[in-house]
């Protein structure tokens, strides 16, 4: 557990819930895009490596 | 020995901090290191972390000074790098702003590869030195326990994230915001400006209106933060990190051209042959002094801030329109010349003292102090259309010259005046050369009057009285 006196800013009632579900949810996004990858290079064999997507909110 | 701080100035600014405080002794800014961060200061030079950032210049580099002054608790005092010109993140532009996030971001993924993290994620601990971002708090950097997640998120989203994704949406003011929030704009605020097509973006969900919700949930509630939370993880960490840095690199900053004073030499009749007399002018005019510090007020597109910046005068370039700002500040990030600060300030509302006691961060006025002070096609919109009278014009004015002025006056048969003036019936009717000189003959001494080609327009070169 944090000990509260060592912070001396707030960070935030619920903070620490935010990120465990942006986490979660980046997690998930991360594991789903790769198993895509996996079965996109498992039927068609990729002509160049796959370039990072540009949109950040898909992350 | 240990000395007492009686003699010296602690900086207001830094005293939230229980790790040290910063003080001021003989003109220079000094950090003390108390014990309580004695662990951390050991691990950021044992780690490497120091000389990776120092090295890359995201961090302000410094020198310890054996025998200081300081308090009981002291472990090491240091000297850092002095920053010649502080400003504040509601004087930047949203580019400045997005920049320092993105450097707050390097600096956490960087630090906790090597064992540390940054504790607090205030745009207030970012500088601009050489035209770039850097971070000048040394002791915001603690060890790192990866079971915990990141303690400075929420600071992070409201000092930089919220108002970039206001910028993106909104187009604009975000300087005026921040000085309304210093400490960050809140989620549920931000939640209630964002336009609703900005909801469908996975960024805006999490970080914007899910934290708010949450927020909102723990409000008034007894819960200790993070008491149920199972562990993090530096993967888990990683991720958020990372998806901050991607939404902030493709957050848009400025805006269309066609709006405001951006392209005011562009668009104006008076452009090319006026504006290559002026600048012959005040290069002549500029030739024999010798400042090391110039403010240019209404700088525009900074062509003339440039210029002194390029003779290596140390200058800061104010325009109250951010565009103007994010514009040169964009330009000299790719072509640095020198040392230019750019920075968003309307001069009949310069930035006043901030924080505990209006001493934690002190004004535009009383930072902004220069030899060199030019204002170029500046007085007659104070004038005419603030309604500033010229005497006030010159009060400000000596109040910001070390020693020399150069400025422009714009007579009201100027087809640029008369376009001010044109629907109003109410301006100080003495607005003419004889009262504008008169005004400045209180604190200035005319050196030299230039008429600039055929435009009616004039060139003054002006000394400060010593006993004005």
């Amino acid at each position: 557990m944090i000990n509260i006196c060592l912070l001396y800013i707030d960070p935030g009632s619920g903070s620490y819930l935010v990120q465990m579900i942006v986490a979660a949810v980046l997690g998930a996004s991360f594991f789903f895009k790769n198993l895509w990858l996996k079965i996109r290079s498992f039927f068609f064999k990729p002509k160049k490596e796959d370039q990072p997507e540009n949109d950040p909110d898909n992350g | 020995m240990t000395r007492t701080m009686d003699s010296h100035l602690e900086m207001p600014s830094a005293y939230r901090d229980p790790s040290g405080f910063v003080f001021r002794m003989n003109g220079q800014y000094y950090r003390q290191v108390n014990q309580s961060y004695a662990a951390d200061y050991e691990h950021l030079f044992s780690s490497g972390l120091y000389q990776e950032l120092t090295r890359k210049k995201w961090l302000i580099p410094h020198e310890e000074i054996t025998d200081a002054p300081g308090t009981k608790d002291r472990y090491k005092t240091i000297l850092p790098e002095q920053i010649p010109v502080i400003s504040y993140p509601y004087e930047w532009s949203p580019q400045q702003l997005q920049d320092a996030g993105l450097l707050t971001l390097s600096i956490t993924r960087a630090a906790i590869e090597k064992g540390m993290i940054l504790k607090d994620a205030t745009p207030f601990n970012i500088q601009f030195l050489h035209g770039k971002p850097i971070f000048i708090d040394t002791l915001s950097l603690e060890l790192y326990d990866p079971a915990k997640p990141w303690i400075a998120y929420r600071q992070f989203c409201e000092s930089f994230l919220f108002p970039l994704y206001l910028q993106h949406y909104q187009k604009g003011d975000v300087d005026k915001l921040a000085m309304a929030y210093p400490e960050g704009i809140p989620a549920a605020l931000t939640a209630r400006l964002l336009p609703s097509k900005s909801r469908w973006k996975a960024g805006v969900w999490m970080h914007v209106l899910l934290q708010s919700k949450i927020q909102k949930d723990y409000q008034g509630s007894n819960k200790p933060p993070g008491s149920r939370s199972p562990a993090f993880s530096k993967t888990r960490l990683s991720r958020i990190l990372e998806h901050l840095e991607n939404i902030l690199k493709t957050l848009t900053t400025g805006i269309p051209q066609s709006k405001g004073w951006s392209n005011y030499y562009d668009e104006t009749i008076l452009s090319a042959a006026y504006l290559d007399k002026k600048e012959k002018l005040f290069c002549d005019m500029l030739e024999s002094l010798t400042p090391a510090s110039a403010l240019d007020l209404g700088a525009n597109n900074g062509h003339f801030s440039r210029l002194l910046a390029a003779k290596n005068i140390r200058t800061i370039a104010v325009d109250a329109d951010w565009r103007c700002i994010g514009d040169m500040y964009q330009q000299h990030r790719k072509n640095p010349v020198g040392h230019l600060l750019p920075l968003c300030i309307d001069l009949c509302y310069p930035t006043p003292d901030m924080g505990w006691l209006n001493k934690e961060r002190p004004g535009f006025i009383r930072r902004a102090h220069s030899e060199l002070v030019i204002a170029l096609a500046l007085v007659h919109h104070l004038a005419l259309q603030r309604n500033i009278p010229l005497s006030g014009i010159a009060d400000l004015l000596a109040a910001l010259t070390g020693q020399w002025l150069i400025i422009e006056f714009v007579p009201l048969s100027d087809i640029k005046a008369q376009t001010l003036v044109e629907n109003k019936n109410r301006y100080h009717p003495d607005y003419g050369i004889t009262h504008f000189e008169t005004c400045f003959s209180r604190y200035f001494n005319i050196e030299k009057k230039e008429l600039i080609g055929d435009s009616g327009r004039i060139l003054y070169r002006m000394k400060k009285l010593s006993n004005p």
